[in-house]
């Protein structure tokens, strides 16, 4: 036995939700050949199937590129200082890749470790997330070589699961049980997700790989890298942030702005030295940061292998290629007797 | 043609006439196609040459983890020739320093052309060391190269404001246009200037349009138009209209094309009296 919705009635929802004042989002084609995760203002513009990753990722609806923490003002020598309140209004992510999904739940460690990140953690907590499964993957995509997989529940709130004309609904928990209360049917059909791709990689043996800092493939097989931050931003898991003063002498504000490794002003100090000088460094730390570090102090790697990196890229350099050009240098035991 | 390409980098390899070839590569047949850096002569046999071969290589001269590998010869298309002269031209590359190896061109992209390709007039690529292939293609009779600029300009003023407005409205700042950008060669990006901060880093519609005018303004008479900016943003934004509408004006107003001919000097570094003035007004 399952619960089932029809597409039908699962767009007339989310119409709903749209109607009732939620800010709902999900994939959409914004333009031809442009498929972006974006705020919707009709269910007619969500795209359900026929696309495999948008070319960006849900961490944009609860850690936005551009974020006000205070505003400034100045009144001769009085300064006055206005706190931005993080938005608390619900949200609705409908059709999320299980690998963004996840990476949401990934994020939730390091948004709150130590000082909680109050912007991050009331955007999530006002939010719901329907995530879609996937009956297709390319051959950017390697979610099964890091522990998800095309119907991974990871950080769902629900979970849709294609069916002939509509879906199969999992909820998952209370938050997703109040969303489709009384929407869905029961049904005797029940979903069959396809395996997704073949495993490409071992986090463990990466793992082991990176032990060799100073590894010459740091220098070969990143030298086309063009050092932008397509990668980074268009990533589900990197969330670096800069913060900045905009203004002038008579007011502005402070913000919260994305940041990227893989920008050479990342790590630049203010007396002009860069202990990161040459892309080879930048590439071997985002590495490092994704399968070593980040496992090291929250237990988990920092990537879904939702692919994003390598079809954004300029120069087709995505993640999983270094990985498996670092794994094959490596002897086979390594990894597995760790 | 491949065999010959291949031939003529392992020739230029084995006698050690250059330390590097800068090509394109392939990780698997059906993969991408990509920058690749070929150092020994056996791995010429991972150079390709097809229809996915868009990159403007010429973006790798003036890096300095490239420059470091010594003397390098590089393939180009007639739209990459362009920039190579302009990097001449600007004194960035040593023309003597480098291979450059032509490749005749009838366009890349499919199923469909690239955009660029359905106008080109430089299938023969001008001011190369070798010239590999041969093509009878050229450029379609009377055509208009700015017809996309042309067709926008009919717009309302207003139009075309809502219109960029919506595209830089999903810029996320990546700098993708600019690291891939032949031209984009600053030691330090005005962007990157932070003591003061000159252009908000912020990607807010103020700052990014404060980001992608400054940088088109500062590719005019200059930019290519071999449309790598177009082709790698992530927010699919349509920058070589943008460089498109300066090239037509230097075009219009100078009688000048970047990177046609290496003898013609730079529209920005030339005077002449009778220069038109009508810009100051």
């Amino acid at each position: 036995m399952s619960e089932t919705i029809t597409q039908q009635a699962l767009r007339a929802l989310v119409d709903e939700w749209i109607g009732a004042g939620t800010k709902v989002a999900g994939p959409s084609y914004v333009k031809k050949d442009l498929c972006q995760y974006v705020p919707l203002t009709s269910s007619a513009e969500l795209l359900l199937e026929g696309f495999i990753h948008p070319r960006n990722s849900v961490k944009d609806f609860f850690f936005p590129r551009h974020e006000k923490i205070y505003e400034y003002t100045l009144k001769g020598h009085e300064v006055e200082l206005a706190d931005m309140t993080p938005a608390s209004t619900p949200q609705v992510i409908v059709a999320a890749r299980p690998c963004d999904t996840a990476a949401v739940a990934i994020l939730d460690a390091v948004f709150n470790w130590g000082e909680k990140d109050e912007f991050y953690t009331q955007r999530r907590e006002a939010a719901t997330i329907v995530a879609l499964a996937c009956v297709t993957h390319d051959s950017h995509c390697f979610c099964t070589s890091v522990g998800i997989g095309p119907d991974a529940e990871k950080g769902a709130d629900v979970m849709l699961l294609p069916l002939d004309g509509g879906f199969e609904v999992r909820c998952l928990t209370e938050k997703g049980k109040t969303l489709f209360a009384g929407r869905t049917q029961p049904s005797d059909k029940t979903a069959v997700i396809p395996e997704g791709p073949k495993v490409k990689v071992s986090p463990e043996q990466v793992r082991a790989a990176l032990e060799d800092y100073d590894n010459p493939l740091w220098k070969t097989a990143t030298l086309r890298c063009l050092s932008c931050g397509a990668c980074s931003f268009t990533c589900p898991t990197c969330h670096c942030f800069d913060i900045v003063d905009e203004g002038n002498a008579h007011g502005g504000c402070r913000a919260k702005n994305w940041d990227s490794c893989q920008l050479c002003m990342f790590t630049k100090h203010a007396s002009g030295h860069n202990p990161r000088n040459v892309q080879g460094q930048r590439q071997r730390q985002r590495t490092q940061h994704k399968f070593r570090i980040y496992p090291d102090k929250f237990g988990e790697v920092l990537c879904t292998g939702c692919g994003n990196c390598a079809r954004n890229c300029p120069v087709s350099l995505g993640i999983l290629g270094t990985l498996v050009e670092l794994c094959a240098e490596m002897p086979k035991t390594v990894g597995e007797s760790k | 043609m491949i065999e010959e390409i291949r031939q003529t980098c392992r020739t230029l390899l084995e006698a050690g006439t250059v330390n590097v070839v800068i090509a394109y590569g392939q990780s698997n047949p059906d993969g991408p196609v990509h920058p690749i850096f070929v150092t020994k002569p056996d791995d010429v046999e991972k150079i390709v040459w097809n229809k996915q071969c868009f990159a403007n290589l010429t973006t790798y001269l003036t890096r300095k983890e490239v420059k470091s590998l010594g003397k390098a010869a590089i393939l180009v298309k007639g739209c990459d020739a362009r920039s190579l002269v302009v990097l001449v031209q600007e004194s960035q590359v040593e023309r003597s320093d480098v291979h450059v190896i032509g490749l005749a061109c009838e366009g890349v992209g499919e199923p469909e052309l690239a955009g660029k390709c359905r106008v080109c007039e430089v299938h023969m690529p001008v001011g190369v060391d070798v010239t590999i292939g041969s093509t009878e293609a050229a450029a379609p009779e009377g055509q208009n190269r700015y017809a996309l600029v042309d067709e926008f300009m009919k717009k309302s003023p207003e139009e075309r404001m809502a219109f960029w407005k919506q595209e830089f409205e999903r810029c996320v700042r990546c700098y993708a246009c600019r690291g891939v950008c032949p031209l984009c060669y600053c030691n330090q990006c005005i962007v990157d200037k932070n003591r003061p901060v000159v252009i908000d880093t912020s990607a807010t519609l103020k700052g990014n349009f404060a980001w992608n005018i400054t940088r088109a303004f500062h590719l005019a008479g200059r930019c290519v138009s071999c449309g790598e900016c177009t082709r790698v943003c992530p927010a699919g934004i349509d920058l070589r209209m943008l460089n498109a509408s300066l090239a037509q004006s230097a075009e219009k107003h100078f009688n000048y094309r970047a990177g046609m001919d290496p003898e013609t000097p730079p529209v920005i570094g030339t005077y002449n009296a009778e220069d038109k003035e009508n810009f100051i007004r």
